[in-house]
């Protein structure tokens, strides 16, 4: 046994040398060259834009090609990008984009044409439409014209400066015949973007190199490295011990683990989602037939109210989210986008107050049993309603227990029911078999998605498809005031309209917003020199869906920082911990032989 | 873990009724032949149910493909047909299943929804890492497991013994993941003046070097994820070989050996260890058709770019034709690395083919 001791301690000195000898001789060949690494948790789908949907491929995507507009950096109102300047017509239909003097990275000029194909190859090929099909649903024509680029719409659409697509290449693009099974794996790719991308090796990492010819300056770092975690516990490991720089869309727990670290700034900042209750209050299709076994005491909006009385945002807030969000008083847009933000003060308020819930259900005839829980006025069904969460997400647990714990203060049982994310998205959105559900969406800087998922054609057509509702709700108050924001052009008269719209939903209360998560994230303070969140006064980094912050960002020359990093290290760092892998693995197989040759002489003996 | 004697039943069985084998003399006679041809055919026909199960299975998973496909963004009734369509969702189930089954014989196992590449080529490009990781890990923790457990076994109740078992079982109730992440922090981000010097993250760096350098930045990547490996699989080696020894060492031929006078060392290696072997080359042979579907925990882990964090993707999508691609894929590979099992058992044991 003194042996194996002996054994294990040679091999313990041998990587402490090997661990000292490395930090002396990390010298890289590519001294001097500015590289920041950001970790990512979530896997690319596609790294062709037309078909690409996951949140980290559509980013990489915004660091590569530039799109119409642009958010911009301190209002987050669209800016010129690709497009210089824009007019459009009286009546909204026809808008003129000029797009741009630039080259794309391979040196050809960026015209109109290639904006015209991108536009006209969703509208017309099946496949490209994957991604943003209905971003151009409304687009009766697009037409190219030297360096104009003129949309005509088939009806008024004020979010149209908010365009999520991407604008390719038409020469390097038209001759992919088989879109739908194209990867766009083509490097270096050609790009109008900050950056271009030069190597993907799938899950692993992704290589971006700064585009000289960007319009707005080359970017002050030479590359820009995506590295791949399939779990976030790693990708923490992975900042702390140097491997990344950065790191966005952290979950509390990993973002506490980061504590204490003098190496890493704890970025903690207003987020970009909002959480909200959604309520079956009477589901129906797009045909008003009724579907789906909601409580049919949903159906009253005076017990929705007094669920959004019983509710104890504050204490949601500290004791689910540790602190890491802001309650939410009003609408479904979060602070961040100040613009359209509504918040409900005075007697719309509605305030944590037990005793008026309870008055409130009193007065609409729910009366309490001997066992506490309240009837419906008719006796017939008791108030116990399900609460849909998903099985994966445990903060959620968190929130369905202190949910069951304030409703039960008003007569009423909450029983959680915990579904897969497909599940989940059938039950609480087409089939309507929920009564009260989480929900919650990453906003864009133009509010009308979100809007949109609350109008009557989005609930699910009478055979049961799903058109992406949120509870189903279906009002001809906000229906009307959704149609005049369309056409409302002038931004200001159009944030009142958007206003009164998050207004009837916190008042008709089909969802309850509960907090808005803030968005946290990490980096690495010896590496990052210097990077300008969006919106520029405490903004958001990784998670921001511009590519500001990384353009805007410096860091440290490799040769001084990456502390031992061997991911993004340089070759002599990876060799060293090469030879101590090796040598681990070939030593264990060495000392099984010699153990068994030195037993076999211990027998003769 | 114990199936491995289990599945060696049968093969006793059949043997004991087969004639006219005469042991050793005969290794491949005609009985040996139809033996191979019957166990041939049960694998046949089980993977045959696979194929017919698979297609089954994952359509009665809940949730609708095509929504999934959406993951909560909007489409348009259009959109939503379109993909319909293009994944054939739109078929009569019977049509969609035959065409599913000539598509699996055409080793075709259709688009992966996420990815929108042909699952077979997403297989291709994971199931290299994974048998270098799992292979590797399987050499080392079969070597150490066999190796001690012969030692702990001979020396049975000595301290070597009871430590070797202990620990052994101790790394094998250990959760993969626990033992994984304490390994990650303390070899990979370093403990106190201990520095990290493993990487813990993929199969290779960022800026692998070329040649030699890059087998070593490999071998470099493969320490934790690999260490994760052995330590939590080697115990059901160790503890079958030690069984088995054990049993081998009250037999009388042993007995015999030692009273002729054989050294001790040489009645262990030339004796005692072959036909304790036996049942440890069965559990290996299992075990070869697991490591195809790799480890998911370790792979999670360490992001080695493997067949199981492809089927870790899969799920978490969920990518139906994915998972139902690696799903196949996996399961054939246990029913023939079984199969072979069983016939290997059938070369190896004269007694079963003779008895």
């Amino acid at each position: 046994m003194r042996k194996w001791f002996a054994r294990l301690a040679v091999l313990g000195v041998a990587l402490l040398v090997a661990g000292q000898g490395q930090v002396a001789l990390a010298q890289e060949p590519g001294a001097g060259k500015k590289v920041l690494r950001v970790g990512a948790t979530q896997a690319v789908d596609s790294m062709n834009p037309f078909l690409a949907v996951r949140i980290v491929s559509t980013q990489v995507h915004r660091w590569m090609y530039g799109f119409l507009t642009v958010p911009d950096s301190k209002t987050l109102q669209p800016s010129p990008d690709l497009a210089e300047s824009w007019t459009a017509s009286d009546d909204g239909l026809t808008w003129t984009f000029k797009i741009r003097q630039t080259n794309w990275s391979d040196g050809k000029p960026v015209t109109a044409e290639d904006a015209a194909w991108t536009f006209n190859k969703i509208m017309t090929d099946d496949a490209a439409k994957t991604a943003n099909g209905p971003a151009v649903e409304n687009f009766e024509s697009v037409t190219a014209n030297g360096q104009d680029l003129v949309i005509k719409l088939k009806a008024p659409q004020a979010s149209m400066l908010d365009n999520p697509i991407p604008i390719m290449p038409k020469h390097a693009w038209e001759g992919v015949t088989d879109l739908a099974n194209f990867d766009g794996d083509k490097y270096p790719s050609v790009s109008s973007g900050p950056y271009i991308a030069t190597e993907h090796k799938k899950d692993q990492y992704i290589k971006l190199k700064a585009n000289p010819s960007y319009w707005r300056g080359a970017p002050k770092i030479d590359e820009l490295q995506v590295i791949f975690y399939d779990n976030p516990q790693a990708a923490i490991a992975g900042l702390k011990k140097g491997d990344i720089d950065l790191i966005g869309r952290l979950n509390p727990p990993e973002f506490e683990a980061m504590k204490g670290d003098p190496n890493i700034e704890q970025w903690d900042t207003q987020g970009r989602r909002a959480a909200y209750l959604q309520i079956n209050h009477g589901a129906t299709t797009t045909d008003n037939k009724p579907v789906g076994d909601g409580h049919p005491a949903l159906k009253d909006v005076k017990v929705r109210q007094a669920l959004h009385h019983a509710i104890d945002k504050q204490k949601l807030v500290d004791e689910v989210w540790g602190g890491l969000a802001r309650p939410a008083d009003g609408s479904i847009v979060p602070p961040m986008f100040k613009d359209f933000f509504w918040e409900a003060t005075g007697d719309t308020k509605v305030t944590h107050d037990v005793a008026k819930a309870n008055q409130i259900l009193d007065d609409a005839g729910y009366k309490k049993g001997s066992d506490g829980v309240r009837t419906m006025p008719d006796g017939k069904r008791k108030l116990e309603f399900r609460f849909t969460i998903h099985t994966d997400t445990p903060i959620e647990d968190k929130l369905a227990e202190y949910l069951a714990g304030f409703f039960k203060e008003i007569g009423i049982t909450l029983t959680t029911v915990k579904l897969d994310s497909s599940k989940f998205s059938d039950e609480t959105g087409v089939a309507a078999t929920f009564d009260i559900a989480i929900s919650g969406w990453s906003v864009n800087p133009d509010p009308e998605e979100i809007l949109a998922t609350h109008l009557c054609s989005r609930r699910p057509t009478p055979a049961g498809e799903g058109g992406g509702t949120e509870s189903f709700y279906c009002d001809p108050t906000f229906e009307k005031l959704y149609q005049e924001q369309l056409k409302e052009l002038d931004r200001t008269k159009r944030a009142g309209i958007i206003k009164q719209m998050l207004e009837r939903l916190y008042t008709d209360a089909p969802v309850i917003a509960i907090y808005y998560p803030n968005n946290l994230e990490g980096y690495r303070k010896d590496r990052v020199t210097a990077i300008t969140p969006i919106p520029e006064e405490k903004g958001l980094l990784y998670g921001g869906s511009s590519y500001w912050p990384f353009y805007t960002v410096d860091v440290a020359a490799s040769s001084t920082g990456g502390s031992g990093g061997t991911d993004g290290g340089g070759s002599n760092t990876g060799l060293i911990a090469g030879v101590v892998g090796g040598v681990v693995v070939l030593g264990l197989a060495a000392f099984l032989l010699t153990r068994r040759r030195r037993s076999a002489a211990d027998d003769r003996e | 873990m114990t199936t491995p004697l289990e599945s060696a039943e049968p093969a006793v069985a059949q043997a004991a009724g087969s004639s006219g084998s005469t042991g050793e003399d005969r290794p491949a006679g005609r009985g040996t032949l139809r033996y191979v041809a019957s166990k041939a055919g049960g694998a046949v026909l089980s993977i045959a149910m696979v194929i017919v199960g698979t297609f089954f299975v994952f359509r009665l998973l809940p949730g609708d493909p095509v929504r999934n496909l959406a993951q909560g963004r909007r489409m348009t009734p259009e959109q939503l047909d379109l993909e319909r369509r293009r994944l054939g969702l739109d078929k009569p189930m019977l049509e969609q299943f035959f065409d599913f089954v000539g598509q699996t014989l055409r080793f075709d196992l259709g688009t992966s929804y996420e990815y929108k590449r042909p699952v077979l080529d997403l297989i291709g490009e994971r199931i290299g890492a994974t048998l270098l990781l799992t292979g590797t890990g399987l050499v080392i923790a079969v070597s150490l497991g066999i190796w001690q457990g012969t030692r702990a076994g001979w020396r049975h109740g000595s301290r070597f013994d009871r430590v070797s078992t202990g620990v052994s079982l101790l790394l094998w109730s250990v959760p993969t993941f626990w033992l994984g992440l304490l390994l990650m922090m303390t070899f990979g981000v370093g403990i106190g003046p201990i520095p990290g010097i493993l990487p813990f993250r993929g199969i290779e760096s960022v800026d692998a070097p070329d040649g030699f350098g890059y087998l070593l930045d490999v071998a470099a990547h493969m320490a934790l994820p690999c260490l994760t490996l052995v330590a939590v699989v080697y115990a059901q080696y160790l503890l079958v070989m030690r069984s088995s020894l054990l049993e081998e060492v009250s037999q009388d031929y042993v007995n015999v050996a030692r009273a002729k006078g054989l050294r001790d060392d040489e009645v262990r290696r030339r004796h005692a260890v072959p036909n304790a072997l036996l049942p440890t080359v069965t559990l290996v042979f299992m075990r070869i058709g697991f490591i195809v579907g790799g480890a998911v925990t370790v792979e999670y882990i360490f992001t080695w770019p493997g067949l199981g964090q492809l089927f870790y993707e899969a799920i978490k999508v969920p990518d139906f034709t994915l998972m139902q691609g690696t799903f196949m894929l996996i399961t054939m590979s246990v029913i023939i690395m079984n199969t072979l099992a069983d016939v290997v058992y059938h070369v190896l044991d004269p007694r079963v083919r003779s008895a």
